[in-house]
């Protein structure tokens, strides 16, 4: 029987199933009579003792095993001796004569609410952390002993509904072969956690539990995010040859990650980062990477009623340009549309998003928020090397209007005597055809250009890129767009300034020698693509990748160019 | 009322160990403690470590703490000093 989830945590795993149930419970409105008021309080300070005694001999044990998970610990005796937590835990039950287990729920529920709401994604992490202390004392009054994954007989699969962040902790990680969950996806506790041990993961598997027994042997394929349950012999044997090959194959691509990004014959090629948002996960290429060629910056005004103030952007931009010092984060401007649904804009629904108002022609029309996003970087380029990127610019106008507005803000930062560097760059997104196509008239207007690759190849292959039913058309190996590429490569480099690619095209190694043969000597990727691009650029001569991008362009279809790159790059 | 500013200096702000810490200390004071963030209007309970992570205090803030009692001085002088000190992580 096969099942289905997201892969969150690469790897593939074979082993028996371990069902991990924890006690759950959702306690409903609960109240009790007056007289009992004094014999409930006395009964949440027992069971908070007991939980504060079971922290504590966790965090010891932590403590001599792994030090970094006991701070988990730690964190969450905080939260139960938390005055304001307490306070309210104390009052309902005694003056609104709440029963202690519908006081906890409650009071837990109101401020893991509130962390909720933070825009700081790490905070809203220990939300996390103030449901799994109420699990704690709600298991403690409803008496049901603790269980934990932290002694593991043997090697195992485990399949929950969910883990929580004492779940984890806990783990026992030389047993764990891999993760399962009913609920979750990427960003969850779960997956972040599998990521960090390098355990397969697949969560957001419906009804899991209920297809799953104890002991039944599975094939997980976090690869493709897929579950076997009772695989036979021959299924096995395919496995486990599938297995060691994936296992050399990362060993030698591991060995890449540090390495310097040069070519065969010496040629440097600079790799940079592209990231999503400023939080350690994302941030965990910095060590391995040249520059940010892409720093998303939509996360900010993302799952919000709110706009994203100034300080806040500010203290994030700063935090990604002190991490990098003296090498380029190019932060792209605001970059949405009506494909998005954003809580805190009212956009209107468009028929044509990816043709409509959207990024700089919504920061055009919405200037002060384009301008509050100027400001925020502008004063953080203080410290660091800051690169500002405009995305969606289709005309020499749209780069004119931008730089007017960037001379405003730079005047009211003067005239309020606020500092900014004055060597931060202007450049732009090549993603739209009609500035690719007079590259050469935008390399004199701007310091640098990145290529938007999966917009660029959407926008010339017409085909939406998110439609299923034209998904054949969408076609990045289409020799028309390394055809554009190779102009805009040439068009900056004869105007010597700096030009790299930071769509999927950057970190697929296929398509990446092709580009290194167009004259690109700057590529930017996801952190996962990073050691294998590495590898291959060890592997290629400059001449190689001419040659590989010569006859890229002279061929007539993308089934050609891709059978073409595969044969010679293997 | 006796208040005091002073600016995170640290690297993780007022996260984890340091938050941890602050409240510890801030704890052993008879004092109502409030600490605000300069550039919101914001303030909480310093004493709570969970309204203390709601205000996502980070590297660079300036932070007011008001101590409000019998002990305000030396409360909101420890506090002050503890995080000009940087939690020791400088």
């Amino acid at each position: 029987m096969k099942l289905k989830g997201n892969a969150v945590s690469e790897g593939l795993a074979l082993g028996p199933i371990f069902i991990y149930s924890p006690f759950s419970v959702t306690v409903s409105e609960n109240f009790c009579e007056k007289a009992l008021v004094n014999e409930n309080l006395s009964k949440y300070e027992e069971t908070k003792k007991r939980a504060g005694q079971e922290l504590k001999d966790v965090c010891q044990k932590m403590q001599k095993e792994d030090p970094e998970k006991a701070k988990i610990f730690v964190a969450h005796q905080d939260i139960l001796n938390d005055e304001a937590v307490n306070e309210e835990i104390i009052e309902s039950i005694r003056d609104d004569y709440l029963s202690p287990d519908w006081a906890i729920q409650k009071t837990y529920d109101k401020f893991a609410k509130m962390l909720k709401k933070a825009p700081d994604p790490l905070i809203r992490e220990r939300a996390a952390d103030l449901e799994d202390v109420r699990g704690r004392l709600l298991r403690i009054w409803y008496g049901a002993p603790e269980s934990n994954l932290s002694i593991l007989t043997e090697p195992v699969v485990i399949a929950a509904h969910d883990l929580l962040p004492s779940d984890t902790a806990t783990l026992d990680r030389g047993n764990v072969l891999a993760i399962l969950t009913e609920i979750g996806g990427s960003t969850s506790h779960s997956a972040i956690i599998a990521r960090g041990y390098e355990i397969p993961a697949i969560l957001g598997v419906p009804d899991l539990l209920k297809c799953v027994r104890d002991g039944q042997a599975a094939i997980i394929d976090a690869q493709n995010g897929i579950i076997e349950l009772d695989p036979d012999t021959e299924e096995i044997k395919k496995f486990k040859e599938r297995k060691k090959i994936y296992i050399e194959q990362l060993a030698e691509i591991k060995a890449y990650l540090g390495v310097e990004p040069l070519t065969a014959d010496g040629e440097r090629i600079d790799i940079g980062l592209n990231i999503a948002s400023a939080d350690e996960e994302e941030m965990r290429g910095e060590n391995y990477t040249d520059f940010v060629g892409l720093f998303r910056t939509e996360f900010l005004y993302m799952g919000r009623s709110d706009l994203p103030a100034e300080e806040e952007q500010f203290e994030i931009y700063k935090r990604v340009l002190r991490a990098y010092g003296s090498r380029p984060v190019t932060l792209r401007t605001l970059d949405v549309g009506g494909d998005k649904t954003l809580f805190c804009l009212n956009l209107p629904k468009e028929d044509n998003p990816f043709l409509g108002n959207r990024a700089l022609r919504l920061c055009f029309s919405h200037s002060d928020i384009f301008k509050t996003q100027l400001r925020a970087a502008l004063r953080a380029s203080v410290y660091g090397n800051l690169w500002l990127m405009l995305p969606m610019v289709g005309s020499i106008d749209d780069i004119r209007r931008a730089k007017s507005l960037l001379e405003e803000v730079r005047a009211d930062l003067s005239a309020g005597g606020i500092p900014y560097s004055d060597c931060l760059k202007l450049g732009i997104m090549v993603e739209i055809p009609s500035i690719a196509v007079i590259a050469d008239l935008a390399a004199r207007e701007v310091d640098f250009a990145s290529i938007g690759t999966n917009d660029l190849c959407q926008y010339l292959t017409a085909a939406d890129r998110m439609n299923p039913e034209v998904a054949p058309y969408y076609q990045i190996y289409h020799p028309a767009l390394f055809r554009l590429v190779g102009q805009v490569v040439s068009a900056f480099n004869s105007a010597g300034k700096p030009i790299c690619v930071c769509g999927e095209m950057g970190g697929d190694r296929l398509a990446a020698a092709a580009l290194v043969g167009l004259g690109m000597r700057k590529l930017s990727m996801g952190f996962a693509s990073v050691a294998k691009i590495k590898k291959l650029l060890a592997g290629l001569t400059i001449r190689k990748a001419e040659e590989i991008a010569e006859t890229v362009v002279s061929l007539q279809t993308a089934g050609e160019v891709e059978a073409y790159l595969r044969k010679n790059l293997t | 009322m006796y208040k005091r500013t002073a600016t995170i200096l640290n690297k993780s702000g007022l996260h984890a160990r340091p938050a941890s810490d602050f409240v510890k200390e801030a704890a052993k004071f008879n004092s109502k403690i409030t600490i605000k963030r300069l550039d919101e209007d914001e303030e909480a309970n310093a004493k709570s470590i969970v309204f203390l992570l709601s205000l996502g205090i980070s590297q660079g803030t300036e932070v007011e703490i008001s101590a409000l009692g019998d002990d305000e001085q030396q409360a909101a002088d420890a506090l002050a000093a503890m995080i000009e000190s940087g939690f020791g992580e400088l």
